[in-house]
């Protein structure tokens, strides 16, 4: 049912209007004799059509457009304004003013029907398109969603496949990934840096799957050689992931590049120093050692937690960023916590 | 000035020959004629001259509805001459107004009582 506003300080008038809005079919008449009280209403409601007179005491009908207008949402809604024959200028005025039509008196019902519908019509096309901006909006959203959530189930799966010749399982790449969060929550980025963060840090180690297996797996030591050979997977897993468009994949590239530098520059592979290694590097470095220490390899035992925090302790200032060394031990709970969800036995989830 | 006859074709015409809606319009007419005697008064009285402008205003558009083109000629007389600022002579035609908004109302009654 379409509200129709009718002010008129005529009783007469606003009882001709009304009944003639009855008559229209469709529509709820709202009437007010005083223009304050029709603005004080439409201040709370939306009508879908003001009929309005000119002359009213307190507030003229130009004046009442141009108050209505000026409240939010009501540019739109449109406004017939009744006037007397012999006020022509009366008429131009209300047009420039925010008037879409005038009726003149004495009323003539088919007119006053066939604007009144025509009104309508207008009122009617404008909810249909903004029922149907609201509803592409509302799809728009959902496919990018999806979109997203598929880019994370991808880009998951590609630091999976990187793992799965390495003895390192998928809920190690979920916990430093966390780890890393929790480093970014302590220095402070703010939420959107953190979910970049959280989502590229699987990446770290993509570069591993250009790396022969008799390198990639090999039990011992690797020699001088075997270790030249292992160090371009942060090279390799850069160039894999640099040139995406995608914001995730290229956080990833300069994950996997500067996660082995180190903060005195006795890193690989451009070994830069301290500030120089991208911020995300330096959190990922601290991540990825203390997860790789406190695991358990083919080739070695886990150490315990306490083992691995000497460790970033130790390397404070030297292989490690002290900020982020401190973030991490500011988040300790929350990593013990992280610690125990990503246990190397279970198939971790996306 | 001629007195009123309803021309009940042509009102009905305009309201697209629907008898509920003209007899209410007259009986709202007939029902509003001494309040907006009073108004006309009490405007002229107080020197209200926006005040007058709009109770003349009013009428005319009252007389206008039931096709009375000889009363709402006189209304719009006085309508300018508030909106002009000049009360001399206002006073005569306020009260030829009065009459013939009572007389008009006479003329209502009588085609809403044979009804």
């Amino acid at each position: 049912m379409d509200q129709v506003l009718i002010i008129d300080d005529s009783q007469i008038n606003l009882t001709l209007i009304r009944a003639l809005i009855i008559k229209q079919g469709g529509c709820e008449p709202i009437v007010f004799d005083r223009p304050l009280d029709a603005l004080e209403w439409c201040r709370q409601h939306v009508p879908d059509l003001v009929i309005v007179d000119y002359m009213m005491p307190d507030m003229d009908g130009l004046s009442f457009i141009a108050a209505f207008r000026a409240l939010h949402g009501r540019t739109e809604i449109p406004v017939l304004m009744i006037t007397a024959n012999d006020q022509k200028d009366v008429r131009y005025q209300a047009l420039r003013g925010g008037a879409n039509d005038f009726l003149t008196k004495p009323i003539d019902k088919f007119e006053f029907g066939a604007r009144v519908g025509n009104m309508l019509a207008l009122r009617a096309g404008q909810k249909y398109l903004a029922n149907r901006a609201a509803e592409l909006e509302e799809k728009v959203q959902e496919r990018t969603q999806a979109i997203r959530d598929r880019e994370r189930e991808l880009i998951f799966r590609i630091s999976r496949a990187a793992e799965f010749r390495d003895p390192e399982t998928g809920a190690h790449i979920q916990r430093m990934a966390y780890y890393s969060e929790i480093i970014a929550q302590g220095l402070d980025l703010d939420e959107v840096s953190r979910r970049l963060l959280l989502e590229a840090a699987p990446m770290h180690d993509v570069g591993k799957i250009g790396i022969p297996d008799l390198i990639l797996l090999k039990p011992g030591r690797l020699s001088p050689e075997e270790f030249e050979v292992m160090k371009r997977h942060a090279v390799l897993g850069y160039e894999l992931l640099k040139d995406s468009g995608s914001g995730i994949m290229q956080a990833g590239a300069e994950i996997a590049l500067s996660h082995h530098e180190k903060y005195d520059g006795s890193g690989y592979p451009k070994g830069l120093k301290g500030q120089q290694i991208p911020l995300f590097g330096r959190i990922v470095a601290v991540a990825d050692v203390f997860d790789a220490l406190t695991s358990s390899r083919p080739y070695k035992r886990a150490w315990t937690v306490e083992e691995a925090c000497k460790m970033l302790e130790d390397g404070r200032g030297t292989h490690f960023d002290p900020l982020c060394v401190e973030a991490f031990f500011a988040g300790w709970d929350q990593v013990l916590e992280i610690k125990q969800r990503f246990r190397d036995e279970e198939i971790p989830e996306l | 000035m001629s007195p009123f006859v309803l021309d009940r074709p042509a009102v009905l015409e305009r309201l697209g020959d629907d008898e509920d809606i003209m007899f209410m319009m007259l009986g709202m007419c007939c029902d509003d004629v001494e309040n907006n005697c009073r108004e006309l008064s009490e405007a002229l009285v107080a020197a209200d001259l926006e005040g007058l402008r709009r109770a003349a205003h009013t009428v005319k558009g009252t007389l206008a509805s039931v096709s009375d083109d000889d009363g709402a000629a006189l209304a719009f007389a006085l309508e300018k001459q508030a909106r002009a600022g000049e009360l001399a002579g206002a006073e005569a035609l306020l009260l030829a107004l009065q009459a013939r908004l009572r007389h008009v109302a006479g003329v209502l009654a009588s085609v809403l009582a044979s009804r």
